[in-house]
């Protein structure tokens, strides 16, 4: 067990944060429940059944005060209770400190028992505040809470930052602007010893201020100018105004401003959504200057300004004498804040540590400094008999939400539970403990839901029991049917002009329904009203390593020049989008980008669709393909196979002269017929020469690997030598896939290795330099292409590799298009 | 006990609060056109990102609200605090979807008020 406390807490008036200190370092523990943030608005809410803390209990804060509590840190010490209309009781300000002090123990994932921590405390707190602050802790289960003043956290969290062993003599100023309040202390430390000399402050004043301000003074008045409005604010600020809700928008939205004007010089706040008195929409780009915005604060920030000088000539203490002013809280994130700071004091900021975290950072290192009083176990509460729940809910659900119930079996006074979803976007917040609990569950969409119920004692500390986590599955995969076969979607070959390919939209075995869009740049011109220019967007059936014209065509589109409303363009995009049912509905829609127009069919399994245009045509390729097989294997003098072929090639022609013969308009089956016969003739075809077209790729991916080992011992560097390792490691299952497109990927991936280590090789570079500088007659840009060319010689003479590859890139830029197709053909681009 | 979402540049987060942004106001625009289509390749590019992972947004415009919901930063308009109904999103929640993996990103930004008359 550690032997000092190490927590340190910001118990702050508008917002908490817990750290700890670890090694050397401090760790500030985020807000589990608001992402990214460390810290937890110091608001607690009540219901009739729940306590909640923080972000959740803010929102209501406005609405709700009699069940909504916050800055009640101001009123530590005092008799004052708050009467809560929820649950009819009274309740302290300690007790309030105590609810979001247990909430931040919450925050501690390392599975530390907390039962000794420092709590900071403003400098203007007397001994009641403090024991006030003491009890708090005391109630929230800290058996030892040491209290530490927050300027001198903020000097310390400072002084560990710079590694300062030892601090010497001096006095500084803590500038505490936050959310809602503004402190200011003097410190100063004399013969190793840290103390608040002064302090002032102001209870209502801090960003949320400067937001609304942004509200009224800016963006109201221009508002009222463009628009009819009677009363505008009014209409805005009150809570049965028309614009109620508009308002508290334009606060976040000036609030983003204002973050925004920290770093530019002027922002933009869109306005929007709503009408004004005539009806007429709103919709206006508000800009807001800085210096719009630091007139605003002026008076605010030099109130806290006047406050530092009395505290000055009440000590007697002349501006020279103060070292620096150290800002603290977000608010002094705002360059006005530093800049008036320090030009009207004429001493200079410090704006070295993190505002926002810096009380809590300080309250942890000293927390490591103060040794631990206690060494027992934190509560008797935690080691009460472990409970035993009896949970029961549906494992999956379509629904919203879905019931949990569950049945508590133990003693269950004094407990509370909670449930989390484990996204973080539902918090049942605390609960009271009973023999049986329910809970309406809300459930994201088409995702595992996974909660969590915790039991806690009434200080929060978490008491065990058996319970398992709460998973539901919502919508997601439940009774969905698996593919039997995948499904493609042909494409031109792009390293085979002339041939296609298949790429699998989806593969065996995935879960329907499915959707799925490819964006394909066109290989052809479709030229308005020409009925020749066609667009085939082909779906089959079947296994993505098998030819097209082997596979079952399930669904098949035509787009000819006829049906567009203007010429398309090669090289424009064609957006396919591909959707099957659970009931195996297929519908194929084919979006021009150039044209704007979708072409959009269903296919339904029970009506198969066979164009018989599109069963000619795959006749005469797969006619052509057997004649250069049999042409191959006849040389090869194969043949087994070329009698085979011979066998297939008399069935396709009896095929092609039946398809040739039938009418357009034939309602027979006959066309299915021959479908079915094409594609028998392609499956065997392909499994005739499968082989052949594997053993190519193969020997393929031998070459290129050998190359590329060859350049890599020459001019590779760690990165490109493992990523090649990572191929050849890979090679027993891709290589027994028998795969050709994943051999051809892995071929495709060292080829781009290759390429990355030739850009760097000096000999290349002078290649391709020399082979540019003998185009240069034919670049776009003649003095550019000449001053590049001398810059490039003087590059190769002076060995300057690094500037003779840009040179080069500079000199592709210039080549006429055509050419630059060419040589970057050459050259090895987009390999 | 919460998994957090792994740090998602910011600059996603923005990207997404425009698409957002534009599709709402595509939404008042009465004229016919195919806007929609590139909103959609956006948001498809950034559902993954990565190759099985990305960011989504969703809006929980008239979807209820009370204090249990964490996945939304509410402002509260009007008079009652009782059944209460987000009825504008400034910002959508944006959630990082990894297979069945779904974790918020960023809370939404909402404005709720009484569904009651």
């Amino acid at each position: 067990m550690e032997n000092t406390i190490n927590f340190g807490i910001d118990l702050g008036t508008t917002n908490s944060a817990i750290a700890k200190f670890v090694k050397g370092e401090v760790v500030i523990f985020n807000n589990p429940l608001d992402y990214g943030r460390a810290t937890l608005p110091s608001v607690v809410s009540y219901r009739k059944d729940k306590i909640l803390v923080g972000t959740q209990a803010k929102q209501y804060l406005e609405r709700d005060p009699k069940n909504v509590l916050a800055v009640f840190k101001r009123k530590m010490g005092t008799a004052e209770s708050y009467k809560i209309k929820a649950t009819n009781e009274s309740i302290t300000p300690i007790q309030l400190s105590a609810e979001v002090l247990k909430q931040l123990k919450t925050f501690v994932n390392t599975g530390d028992k907390l039962n000794a921590v420092v709590i900071t405390i403003p400098a203007s707190f007397d001994m009641i505040q403090s024991n006030a602050t003491k009890e708090a802790g005391h109630l929230a289960g800290f058996d030892q809470v040491v209290l530490l003043q927050e300027p001198i956290a903020a000097s310390l969290a400072y002084a560990n930052m710079k590694k300062a062993k030892e601090m010497e003599d001096g006095q500084w100023l803590v500038y505490d602007l936050g959310g809602g309040t503004f402190d200011v202390a003097l410190v100063r430390i004399k013969d190793g010893e840290m103390k608040v000399l002064d302090h002032e402050g102001d209870n209502f004043l801090g960003g949320a201020d400067f937001d609304q301000l942004i509200v009224e003074k800016l963006i109201v008045p221009k508002l009222s100018e463009q628009y009819s409005f009677d009363d505008l604010y009014t209409e805005l600020t009150s809570a049965s105004g028309r614009l109620n809700g508009v308002y508290h928008k334009l606060c976040h939205l000036a609030e983003q401003a204002k973050v925004r004007l920290s770093a530019v010089p002027s922002a933009e706040i869109e306005v929007n959504g709503f009408q004004d008195a005539t009806g007429e929409d709103v919709d206006i780009e508000v800009t807001i200057t800085r210096s719009e915005f630091n007139n605003l604060i002026k008076p605010h920030i030099d109130r806290t300004l006047e406050m530092i000088k009395t505290i000055l000539t009440r000590k007697s203490i002349r501006s020279n004498d103060v070292q620096y002013t150290l800002m603290v809280g977000g608010s002094t994130y705002i360059p006005f804040v530093r800049q008036r700071t320090e030009e009207v004091l004429q001493i200079p900021v410090n704006c070295e540590i993190d505002p926002t975290t810096a009380v809590a950072i300080g309250a942890a290192y000293y927390a490591a400094t103060k040794p631990k009083e206690i060494n027992k176990p934190s509560t008797e509460a935690s080691k009460v008999n472990a409970l035993s729940i009896r949970a029961s809910y549906n494992k999956a659900s379509k629904e919203k939400d879905e019931l949990f119930a569950a049945r508590v079996t133990g003693n269950t006074d004094g407990l509370f539970y909670r449930i989390v979803r484990q996204d973080g976007g539902f918090d049942s917040g605390l609960k009271k403990l009973s023999e049986r609990i329910s809970e309406d569950l809300p459930l994201v969409d088409s995702a595992f839901n996974y909660f969590v119920l915790t039991v806690y004692d009434g200080q929060n500390n978490v008491v065990d029991t058996d319970m398992e986590p709460i998973t539901i599955n919502s919508g997601f995969a439940i009774s969905g049917q698996p593919l039997p076969e995948d499904i493609c979607l042909e494409v031109d070959d792009l390293d085979h002009p002339g041939s296609t390919r298949l790429v699998p939209i989806f593969e065996r075995n995935a879960i329907l329904p499915a959707r799925k869009t490819a964006t394909l740049p066109l290989t052809r011109n479709l030229i308005k009203g020409n009925e020749h220019d066609r667009i085939w967007i082909n779906v089959y059936e079947g296994p993505q390593t098998s030819l097209p014209s082997a596979n079952k065509l399930i669904g098949v589109i035509e787009v000819t020049g006829k049906m567009i409303t203007r010429d398309v363009s090669k090289g424009s995009d064609i957006e396919i989008t591909i959707s099957m049912s659970e009931s195996r509905d297929l519908t194929v829609a084919g979006y021009l980008t150039m044209s704007d127009q979708e072409f959009k069919n269903v296919f339904n399994p029970k009506v198969r669709d066979t164009n018989l245009d599109l069963l000619r045509e795959h006749v005469g390729d797969l006619a052509d393909q057997l004649d250069d097989e049999l042409e191959a294997a006849t040389e090869k003098e194969e043949y087994e196979t070329a009698s085979q072929l011979t066998k297939l090639k008399k069935q396709l022609a009896k095929v092609g002269e039946e398809a040739e013969n039938l009418s357009d308009d034939d309602v027979t089956d006959k066309r299915y017929q021959l479908e079915d016969q094409k594609r028998k003739i392609a499956q065997e075809l392909d499994a005739a020469t499968k082989d052949k077209r594997i053993n190519k790729i193969k020997e393929l991916y031998t070459k290129v690997k050998e190359e590329c080992q060859e350049l890599l011992d020459t001019g590779g560097n760690d990165h490109e030598r493992n990523t090649f390792r990572n191929i050849v490691a890979q090679e027993p299952s891709f290589l027994a896939s028998n795969n050709p497109l994943r051999v051809q990927e892995k071929s495709d991936e060292l080829q781009s290795i290759m390429a990355e280590i030739k850009w760097r090789t000096p000999d290349f570079l002078m290649g391709i330099f020399k082979w540019l500088s003998e185009q240069q007659h034919r670049m776009n840009d003649q003095s550019q292409a000449k001053s590049l060319v001398d810059a490039g010689r003087f590059a190769s003479e002076s060995e300057n590799w690094a500037r003779l590859k840009e040179i080069n890139y500079g000199l592709l830029d210039l080549l006429p298009k055509q050419a630059r197709e060419q040589a970057t053909g050459k050259i090895g681009f987009g390999l | 006990m919460i998994t957090e979402a792994p740090r998602v540049p910011k600059l996603y987060i923005d990207i997404l609060d425009q698409v957002f942004e534009i599709e709402k106001k595509l939404a008042t625009i009465e004229q016919s056109n195919s806007i929609g289509r590139n909103i959609n390749r956006l948001r498809e590019m950034m559902a993954t990102i990565d190759k099985d992972a990305g960011l989504v947004y969703e809006s929980p415009l008239g979807e209820v609200f009370n204090e249990t919901r964490n996945d939304v930063e509410a402002s509260i308009s009007g008079e009652s605090a009782e059944n209460l109904v987000i009825n504008e999103v400034i910002k959508p929640i944006i959630r990082y979807r990894k297979g069945g993996v779904n974790i918020i990103a960023r809370k939404g930004v909402v404005v709720v008020q009484s569904a009651q008359p």
